[in-house]
């Protein structure tokens, strides 16, 4: 067992209480910083910075280096916002650490508002997550009444007021430009940059937008600083600890905050308590719906962002969906684009209709009515995503891509059989 | 970006989305190339990228050509292919770009995604099914025009452009979605079945159915107008004109035109019409002097008109020739004459204005398009302030300061710290305190100044604000609205000029004998009909050259007809004096639809065409002058040049843009009376509407379903103190005949006055002369909501 520190406060069946969130240490962080230990924006920003906390929400970005793009002499307000609309297939770590921890959250946010001296925290909560969002309305008064949130923070003249905002429930949203304009009642499309979201994000105000698992990381990084969040992981690449979400054919899907670094192999045996009776692993996708089927030859990969990046894959958000030798991939990749062609914004050609065009070609292969040049076609198709306005598209066509890459024997056999050569395999 | 700098290369690039005046927003990605050398290398869409040296760009890389392929055949799949009966079929950039790029067979086995379409209005078609989500459309009506009726809806590939509803679309530039939609998602409704592109002939004008003067392109087919489109007119408009000059050109295809002359109620031939005019009025001036002969005119003729009017009046020793205009914008001999080439603002440059004081006008109804340019130098940070009585609804944010239109001149001069005022109690000081800063602080502000609802010292008011802006070292900028196409022409070549009333009188006296009336109505311009019938009745000659069925003509001894712009041709200088020759589009005649009783093909073939022979007005004006008329163009415009003496820079550069400024800017002539406010009862002023009474746009049909309805707006306190409230029942008692309206109140308004949206329908006419009247309390009468006639009894 490692070291848990995101996870540390969860139980069973309840919320951990403010109480318990600060005799875990909760909280000192952001006092010490305010108080006894005075932290200015810049410092946090430092240590941030030298912790190398990536950003969690699949991109990786590092968090100190995306508030340093915020300008020193940036008008006010400034927002920070809290993405938590986790839509990607497979991903519920952000679910998990409300439900476990939902101070972390808080504290977290108001730490990292600090360091860019946002006054106006927004959680852009997905419309699904009804009790998470109303356990957060509930905990952020009780921060309130403990003077952590809202005006005068810890009587130290400094405001920071969280509220939550439900999403309008599409997965186009959590992408950060398109949560921006769906934030300011606009439709929700991405939009490229320049001017970047933190020149000109809200209502043209500096707007800083990080994932709910980063922002849970900061109490911890500032007040346990960067040397010791670095010893966490067991890699040099990627510092800190890393929750990721198992899904499939395994004996304990669920979440599990294991350090960066740890082996695919390792989080499948040990922690998700391998695989399911009768299975046998195939494949798996490393983080989430829109990252690449892994062949099996990678079962034993450390799982960090750069050493996976190496390697041609991309750890995303961590959500780790378990394949065995009984599941048609031509089927999950057909589901996959089922989900993808829906939640497309509409915006540019080729995912607006590429993607329909390619799902349509699946289906017709998995229901033996494909055609041998449909690879081709598809194949081609895919190429063409990385051309498209945001990066959806590209995420949306890495499972097929990957499916032909390493799996093409099975799309071929499916052309011979004519048919689905896993029907009814499952219950066998 | 690379896409325009290619086009100026001579290299066109496929495009979409990307719309010069709308930006870039690289939805489509069809107009991806390869960047092979410079900054950076790679696939990247040309409309995204700014052009920089170095850049070194194929169109032709096989990956760029393959995936701009892939790009028109995701496009394709769910577009129903439906180019033989679609109208936009034959100028389609959908169906152009698909041929270039080579898709010719449909490889996508699925099935097509289909849509129900909607009814937006009758100017616009809706064809959903066919829109390859290029968002032209919902940018265009949203984020350049500031209407929401008109969007998109839906994600992924269930997309939809339309509205939340079928109903007639709000936007006064909705047309413009005709012309931008790359495929035929919207297209032009009244120009349905009448040909393809190829089958019209073409050709370049100018709007006149305002006084900005917008370019138009027009098509023609069987001697009748199919359908007008936007032009761009440098400096005027950009790409886009409003729907009313849009659909403003039915009356040249009207039945019901003038198509015979006619002497006394005979359909004679032309020769002998205009013989027997020349003979009546020389013989009446013989008989009664030159000075019992009186001519009048209009801003709907063109300069060539207007000056062949004015000398005719001249040559003929007549009385001076009646400009009507005079009468319809109390203010535009001030416009006119105060405006200099220093202080003169074009439409475009508006855009880039940082703060904006629109007094007495109404952009949105008098010059549409304004409104756009105006909007666009909100967007790019410029404030805009009004001060106006009427309920302005304009599409951007700006504060209205609600004075009456008499007031409004007080209220220039208090902005203007050359003009003292000694005033200090009025009721604006705080909105105008907020004025007074912004123009402080701006580097660049215009004053835009109505002519219509204010009087002529309002005018001078304006124009001394911006000279004393001027004076303290600021790029300040006049820009005016006049009522029609060539009020400006008019006012420059008429200098003597008698006005309506004044031309009534006389003829009542007997002193006027013989009445020309050059496309111009009386009937349109003076109220008082039984006033007007009778000195009508007292004239010995009553003659009329007019291409528009008007009361005048059904009513005149002679009647010679005219050809309309799309026929003969002309020039016109908008209110900024920037002349423009408008192009004739066909040679006239009667229409083929007309001649053959609506059957296709005709069925009689004849060798000449049907009344093919009907001269410009300017021509028969020449032949009243007793001179030849001029063959061609260039000999026309030396003549105009040589007798008009202003209209030199029109013989030096050319007409196309070039300016023309009265010989000494000073002030107007005539000072009209001002308007009292402080009287018992309320103003009424009959505003002009932008579907409203204008004398061409009237003729059109179509636009009967986007008019306002007949409405009496109201401050909201003044309907409050009467006891009544928005959507009432109103009657006004007003001399002959009561009127009967909607009752429409609205914070913005200024109390004490009343506002009437000109309809068509509405005899406003009969309100008064000068155009406000006063209405006392007893005269106003509010019922309830729905109730018609049975009113509570008097108000107060």
């Amino acid at each position: 067992m490692y070291p848990q520190m995101l996870l540390k406060n969860r139980k069973p069946g309840r919320i951990a209480t403010i109480g318990e969130y600060r005799s875990s240490g909760g909280y000192q962080a952001l006092e010490n910083s305010l108080g006894s230990n005075f932290q200015s924006p810049g410092d946090i920003r430092l240590i941030l910075l030298e912790a190398e906390l990536l950003g969690r929400g699949g991109a990786a970005f590092p968090m100190g280096k995306k508030m340093s793009t915020v300008p020193e002499d940036a008008p006010y307000p400034r927002y920070l916002v809290c993405n938590a609309d986790e839509m990607e297939p497979g991903t519920f770590k952000d679910r998990v650490l409300i439900h476990a921890d939902p101070h972390q959250l808080i504290e977290g946010i108001v730490l990292a508002a600090r360091a860019i001296c946002a006054e106006i925290a927004v959680i852009f909560i997905r419309r699904e997550y009804e009790n998470a969002a109303r356990i957060l309305e509930r905990e952020i008064e009780v921060a309130r009444k403990a003077g952590l949130v809202g005006k005068n923070i810890l009587g130290s003249g400094c405001d920071c007021e969280v509220t939550v905002h439900r999403s309008a429930g599409r997965y186009i949203c959590g992408e950060g430009t398109a949560l921006v304009n769906a934030l300011q009642g606009r439709r929700a499309n991405p939009k490229r940059p320049p001017p970047y979201a933190t020149e000109k994000g809200l209502w043209g105000l500096p707007t800083e937008v990080q994932n709910v698992e980063t922002l849970c990381c900061v109490p911890h990084v500032v007040r346990n600083g960067a040397e010791w969040f670095r010893s966490l992981s067991l890699t040099e690449n990627t510092p800190g600890t890393k929750v990721f979400s198992v899904s499939g054919r395994v004996k304990r899907p669920g979440c599990y905050e294991l350090p960066m670094g740890v082996k695919l192999s390792e989080v499948i045996e040990e922690y998700a308590g391998g695989m399911a009776e009768g299975s046998r692993f195939k494949t798996c996708m490393p983080g989430g719906a829109s990252t690449q089927f892994m062949p099996e030859s990678m079962y034993h990969v450390p799982l960090d962002y750069s050493a996976l990046a190496g390697e041609g894959y991309r750890l995303g958000t961590g959500a780790i969906m378990v394949f065995d030798h009984k599941t048609c991939l031509v089927r999950a990749t057909a589901n996959l684009m089922r989900f993808f062609a829906r939640e497309s914004c509409g915006w540019c050609t080729p995912c607006r209709e590429g993607l329909p065009y390619i799902l349509d070609l699946l289906d017709l292969i998995e229901s033996g009515e494909g055609k041998a040049e449909y690879i081709e076609i598809i194949r081609q198709m895919c190429e063409h995503m990385k051309h498209s306005y945001c990066a959806f598209a590209l995420g949306a066509a890495a499972p097929v891509q990957s499916m032909l890459e390493y799996f093409e024997e099975e799309v071929l056999w499916h052309l011979e059989k004519k048919g689905c050569p896993f029907t009814n395999m499952q219950s066998r | 970006m690379v896409i325009d700098a290619a086009e100026q290369a001579g290299i066109y690039i496929p495009r979409f989305c990307y719309f010069a005046e709308l930006g870039a927003v690289g939805a489509c990605r069809v107009c991806a190339v390869m960047f092979e050398d410079g900054p950076f290398t790679g696939l990247q869409m040309s409309c995204m990228v700014e052009a920089e040296e170095g850049m070194v760009i194929s169109t032709e890389d096989p990956e760029a050509v393959d995936f701009r392929k892939h790009v028109i055949e995701w496009m394709m799949m769910n577009h129903p292919h439906d180019c033989p009966v679609c109208d936009e079929g034959g100028h389609c950039l959908l169906q152009d770009l698909t041929v270039a790029g080579g898709h010719g067979i449909r490889r996508y086995p699925g099935r097509k995604r289909t849509y129900r379409d909607q009814y937006l209005g009758p100017l616009i078609s809706h064809e959903e099914n066919r829109c390859i989500q290029c968002y032209r459309c919902s940018r265009f009506y949203q984020e350049y025009c500031g209407y929401t009726d008109l969007g998109v809806t839906g994600i992924a590939q269930r997309i939809y452009f339309g509205r939340y509803t079928d109903g007639v679309l709000e936007n006064p530039f909705s047309g413009n979605l005709i012309d931008l939609c790359p495929t035929g998602v919207y297209t032009d409704r009244p120009s349905r079945y009448t040909g393809r592109r190829w089958d019209f002939e073409r050709s370049e004008g100018v709007c006149i159915n305002c006084s900005l003067g917008c370019g138009i392109k027009v098509s023609a087919r069987y001697r009748e107008i199919a359908r007008l489109e936007a032009g761009s007119r440098q400096e005027v408009n950009r790409a886009f004109i409003c729907d009313r000059g849009r659909y403003g050109f039915f009356y040249a295809n009207s039945a019901s035109r003038p198509w015979k002359a006619r002497v006394d109620g005979e359909n004679v031939s032309l020769q002998k019409a205009v013989e027997e005019a020349v003979k009546r009025l020389e013989s009446i001036s013989a008989q009664y002097g030159g000075q019992a002969v009186a001519a009048a005119g209009s801003g709907r003729s063109s300069l060539e008109t207007l000056a062949s009017c004015v000398y005719m009046c001249t040559a003929r020793s007549f009385r001076d020739f009646v400009f009507e205009d005079r009468t319809a914008a109390p203010g535009a001999d001030s416009a006119v004459f105060r405006l200099a080439p220093e202080n003169a603002v074009s439409m475009q440059s508006i855009e880039s204005a940082d703060f904006i004081l629109a007094a007495g006008a109404d952009p949105l109804n008098e010059a549409p398009i304004l409104s756009l340019a105006m909007r666009r130098a909100r967007q790019n940070g410029a404030a805009v302030s009004a001060i106006d009585p009427r309920p302005l609804a304009w599409p951007f944010e700006f504060t209205q300061v609600a004075a009456a239109p008499g007031e409004i001149r007080k209220l220039l001069q208090e902005l203007n710290p050359e003009t003292p005022s000694g005033n200090n109690d009025y009721r604006h000081a705080e909105a105008l305190d907020s004025i007074k800063n912004r123009l402080e602080k701006s580097s660049r502000p215009v004053v835009v100044c109505g002519t219509e609802i204010i009087c002529e010292n309002t005018v001078s008011a304006a124009a001394d604000l911006v000279d004393s802006l001027r004076g303290r070292k600021k790029d300040a900028g006049i820009f005016f609205t006049l009522p029609r196409a060539n009020t400006r022409a008019g006012v420059l070549l008429d200098e003597g000029g008698g006005s309506v009333p004044d031309l009534v009188e006389r003829m009542e006296s007997g002193e006027i004998k013989a009445l020309l009336m050059v496309e111009s109505d009386l009937a349109d311009i003076y109220p008082d009909r039984a006033r007007l019938d009778a000195a009508l009745k007292r004239l010995d000659l009553l003659a009329a050259v007019d291409s528009l069925p008007t009361e005048t003509v059904n009513r005149a001894d002679i009647v010679i007809p005219a050809l309309t712009v799309f026929e003969a041709g002309g020039t016109y200088i908008n209110q900024e004096g920037r002349a423009g020759w408008s192009q004739p589009a066909h040679k006239g005649g009667t229409p083929v639809r007309i001649e053959g009783g609506g059957g296709h093909p005709p069925r009689f073939i004849r060798p000449d065409i049907p009344e093919g022979d009907i001269p410009p007005a300017w021509e028969t004006a020449l032949r009243l002058a007793g001179l030849r008329p001029y063959a061609g163009r260039k000999s026309m415009n030396d003549w105009m040049t040589e007798t008009f003496p202003v209209l030199e820079p029109l013989r030096t550069t050319g007409i196309d843009g070039t300016r023309i400024f009265p010989a000494a800017s000073g002030g107007g002539k005539k000072k009209t009376a001002e308007t009292g406010t402080e009287n018992e009862g309320y103003l009424l002023v009959p505003a002009a509407a932008v579907f409203g009474d204008e004398p061409m746009s009237a003729f059109s049909q179509c636009l009967e379903e986007c008019r306002m309805p007949l409405e009496l707006w109201m401050a909201e306190s003044d309907a409050g103190k009467l006891g009544g409230s928005d959507g009432d029942s109103v009657r006004l008692d007003l001399r002959d005949q009561p009127l009967h309206l909607t009752l429409r109140t609205s914070e913005r308004m200024a109390p004490g006055v009343l506002v009437i949206y000109r309809h068509p329908g509405l005899q406003w006419r009969q309100f008064d002369p000068g155009r406000q009247f006063t209405v006392s309390r007893q005269q106003v009468f509010i019922s309830g909501s729905g109730t018609n006639d049975t009113s509570r009894g008097r108000a107060e």
